[in-house]
């Protein structure tokens, strides 16, 4: 098998729901050996839709599945003081320890870093949380929502009149889980040059606020405070309607004074006209010119329009559905989704590399593993263990 | 503590442009990584002459912009006319001593200016080059242009985000640059983890797209095992309710709401003082709640009005419910817990520009034993030409000279157009900003003293 760019990095994942295991999973995806510890009733995400088929089972939830891709697994319950004692063995060879329980469970459990520092001098332990490990929100609840609004980004997105707006589904988990992933990789870094372990605080809110563009700027620079803007029907570059979806059009910075390119290529001639020639004119017109331009765009094909604009480098930008997206033929030029087969749902597409490697090489992913797949070989194998002992673990809930 | 980052000794030579390489590159120069941003006199960052201090478009206006600032910090900056053939030779002796090279152009212009990977491995055999393009090198859309909206919805993010009845909608910021430039980080050191172990550099391609679609998992895993696309829903969940965005006492004022257990359910009803709600047949568990959703969230609203949104949040968290006030950007700069953590760093401009010491926003992570650098502001146009091109790569002050004099180098743009912006009471009167405060420096600097003022 070809060398992968992290293999050598020896990962204890105490993660899980999904800023955790997407950190954890990216370093794993990338070659690093992770070993994911679930609880013995195993990670909540294992409950979260969509299901494969829509069959309720812990091996199916299509969002764990992806999440938890080529990781081994093994149970834990870190409730019982032999838990801890054999998750405290499992430590002392580990270069990284991910975990992203709320701010004060580790060090309820005896964990907390300094002393895992003693066991294990070189560790880098990452913990990710809602709002940090200090501050007065540190035990503050969260979900999505709740970080697109404490991260700033929700106040100016959706429509002017109407109530402020988040992305569908997890995108702030994911931004929390990629930033800790990558401040991970720099305290190894540091770890491989030095020898040195240390504690990695990772935020999902400051995920949210470090990510914003001319919103606290605009603020310290002049004074205004930014918010959802109104909707000018006019404005060119406003996501548009097509006969078949929705298109975002982006005539380029030249249409300011190229407004003949722009009319030759959406071909209305009753744009030409000086109604709407300056960008005065067109702000002075916007709702007419507004009305003109939906109905152009109904008429219009997003693909053909698509591509007929990147002919003329007018950086028109698409919106595709997921079936599009899974036929598309960039992605695929690329590789992107790959097939991964797992004993329960049999073999399905997943999305692959967000970015490719020319020398170490993403993949081959191996499946999510089944609920404590991986006991046997770790608890037996690796710490001795008998089977006899294995059994009584697991009668009394430790495994 | 090591005060000189854990990226001490890595050296970036960055020809990025506005933010999916310039925000990763700052990541990586915040911890200690020397970062060289190139620029080009020829043609201007477009960051440097919009969103400028005071809306002031007059004098030396490539130094006040904010955007180019907020994704800049501790970089070293010089000016490169790579059209010329000096500037170029500069910019393979730049490569042959630094450790990556990341830039954010087309695979087209980087195919012209011959700076593709296997260019750049002959004068350095173990560089690192990072490509960040809105679609990938590689593919039939390679060559396509790309801006933030434009890869948000290739990604399918866009289709799956909207208020219920309506469109999708996109959010005020070119959010997919930022998604990839997070990636970005993560490749970096992904690839200078194998580097430090094996000595071996190599090609990362970053398509912003992949990175995106990388984070919509449901929708496309939903898709291609059920086919099936979920309608949007606005601020709703799969699953809990209510969840949603509520309205509070004031003007434009907001609170976020997740309550996600029956027990929740209770403890929310008691702080709002509806009791009768939890015994409501209509919402008296997880199932109900979510079928009687659209009535639910009506009448939390009508209450909520009532509320004011901090007040609401703190007594909801205290509770035990999942609840946040919508923070405008001036909320987000002085929210207390932020202040707390540090978050916002203040940073001293260069004396030329007029900008006093100002708060930016830092970094997600804190590291117990190699905090980031000292925090310094990006580079005024050409700031470390001589620093550069003297010290490391060992010019004299004559070549220096004659490389400005034939425009090699050099301090301004050759064609400056700022963008001038409507005035403050224009843009609140078209509803572009919600209001504007004219003591806005006086009550930055209480908050945010000057470094060397505390």
């Amino acid at each position: 098998m070809p060398a992968k760019a992290l293999d050598g990095v020896k990962v204890l994942d105490l993660t899980h729901h999904i800023a955790g295991p997407w950190c954890t999973k990216l370093l794993a995806d990338y070659g690093a050996d992770v070993l994911k510890v679930e609880r013995p009733e195993g990670d909540p995400a294992r409950g979260m839709p969509p299901f494969y088929h829509d069959e309720i089972d812990q091996d199916k939830s299509l969002l764990f599945l992806y999440l938890n891709t080529c990781k081994r697994g093994i149970t834990l319950n870190l409730k019982t003081l032999q838990g801890r004692r054999m998750f405290r063995e499992l430590l002392q060879d580990v270069d990284l320890l991910v975990e992203n329980f709320s701010p004060r469970v580790m060090a309820s459990l005896d964990l907390d870093f300094e002393s895992l520092l003693e066991l294990n001098p070189s560790l880098v332990m990452v913990s990710i949380s809602n709002f940090g490990q200090t501050g007065p929100y540190r035990d503050y609840r969260a979900a999505d929502i709740v970080e697109y609004a404490m991260g700033g980004l929700m106040y100016i997105f959706g429509n002017y009149d109407r109530e402020p707006l988040k992305h569908a589904l997890h995108q702030a988990q994911f931004k929390g889980g990629t930033d800790a992933a990558s401040a991970a990789l720099m305290a190894l870094y540091h770890q491989r040059l030095t020898g040195q372990g240390q504690h990695v605080d990772v935020s999902i809110q400051e995920a949210m606020a470090s990510g914003l563009r001319d919103v606290v700027d605009n603020y310290t620079y002049t004074g205004a405070i930014r918010r959802r803007q109104p909707n000018h029907s006019g404005d060119l570059t406003r996501l548009r309607a097509t006969s078949d979806g929705y298109i975002l059009p982006n005539p380029g910075i030249g249409a300011r004074d190229n407004w003949q390119a722009t009319v030759e290529f959406l071909e209305v001639p009753e744009l030409d006209d000086e109604r709407f020639s300056s960008p005065s004119a067109r702000l002075a017109n916007a709702e007419e010119l507004g009305r003109i331009l939906d109905e152009t765009f109904q008429t219009k094909n997003k693909s053909n329009m698509f591509f007929a604009a990147h002919d003329k480098r007018f950086i028109y930008g698409i919106v595709q559905s997921p079936e599009e997206v899974l036929a598309d033929p960039q992605f695929a030029a690329r590789g992107y989704f790959v097939d991964i087969e797992h004993p329960a749902t049999g073999t399905v597409k997943y999305p692959g590399p967000p970015f490719l490697m020319s020398g170490t090489p993403w993949g081959p992913a191996k499946p999510a593993p089944l609920l404590g797949q991986d006991n046997q070989e770790v608890f037996g194998e690796r710490l001795g263990y008998t089977n006899d002992e294995m059994s009584r673990l697991r009668s009394i809930g430790v495994i | 503590m090591n005060l000189a980052g854990p990226l001490a000794g890595v050296r970036i030579i960055e020809m990025g442009q506005l933010i999916a390489i310039p925000w990763a590159m700052k990541m990586l120069a915040d911890m200690g990584a020397q970062v060289i941003r190139l620029e080009s006199c020829q043609r201007l960052e477009s960051y440097r002459g919009d969103a400028l201090y005071k809306n002031e478009t007059e004098g030396e206006f490539w130094n006040r912009g904010a955007n180019f600032y907020e994704h800049n910090r501790n970089k070293l900056g010089i000016t490169l006319d790579l059209t010329n053939a000096a500037g170029m030779e500069i910019l393979k002796e730049l490569v042959s001593v630094s450790d990556v090279f990341a830039e954010n152009f087309t695979p087209r212009a980087i195919r012209n200016f011959h700076l593709e990977y296997e260019d750049l491995r002959r004068v350095k055999p173990d560089i690192v080059m990072v490509s960040s393009t809105g679609y990938g090198f590689t593919g039939p859309w390679a060559n396509f242009g790309a801006t933030g909206p434009a890869t948000e919805g290739a990604s399918g993010l866009v289709y799956m985000t909207g208020y219920a009845d309506g469109p999708p909608v996109l959010p005020e910021i070119p959010y997919t640059d930022y998604t990839a430039a997070e990636q970005t980080v993560f490749a970096v050191m992904t690839a200078l983890m194998h580097r430090l172990r094996t000595g071996q550099g190599q090609f990362v391609d970053i398509s912003q797209t992949q990175a995106a679609s990388a984070t919509v998992p449901e929708a496309l895993l939903d898709f291609a095992a059920n086919g099936r696309t979920e309608p949007r829903i606005g601020n709703g969940d799969s699953g809990m309710a209510p969840h949603g965005c509520y309205p509070c006492l004031g003007d434009d004022r907001w609170i976020t709401i997740a309550v996600n257990n029956d027990e929740q359910w209770r403890a929310f009803c008691g702080v709002i003082d509806q009791p009768s709600w939890s015994e409501d047949r209509r919402f008296k568990d997880s199932l109900n709640r979510w079928r009687h959703r659209v009535e639910l969230d009506e009448l939390i609203g009508q209450v909520t009005s009532g509320w004011d949104a901090h007040k609401l949040m703190q007594e909801l968290q205290a509770a035990g419910v999942a609840a946040g006030a919508v923070l405008d950007s001036k909320d987000l700069l002085f929210n207390p817990h932020l202040l707390e953590r540090g978050f916002f760093e203040v940073v001293a401009h260069h004396p030329s520009t007029g900008i006093p010491p100002l708060p930016y926003v830092g970094r997600p992570w804190k590291m117990s034993l190699t905090p980031p650098v000292p925090a310094k502001a990006g580079p005024i146009m050409g700031e470390h030409n001589q620093l550069v091109l003297s010290e490391l790569l060992g010019r004299s002050a004559a070549d220096l000279a004659s490389l400005e004099e034939a425009g090699v180098i050099g301090y301004a743009p050759t064609n400056p157009r700022p963008v001038s912006r409507p005035s403050l009471d224009e843009q609140v009167r078209q509803g572009r900003m919600q209001r504007y405060e004219t003591d806005f420096r006086e009550q930055v600097a209480r908050v945010f003293p000057p470094p060397n003022d505390t």
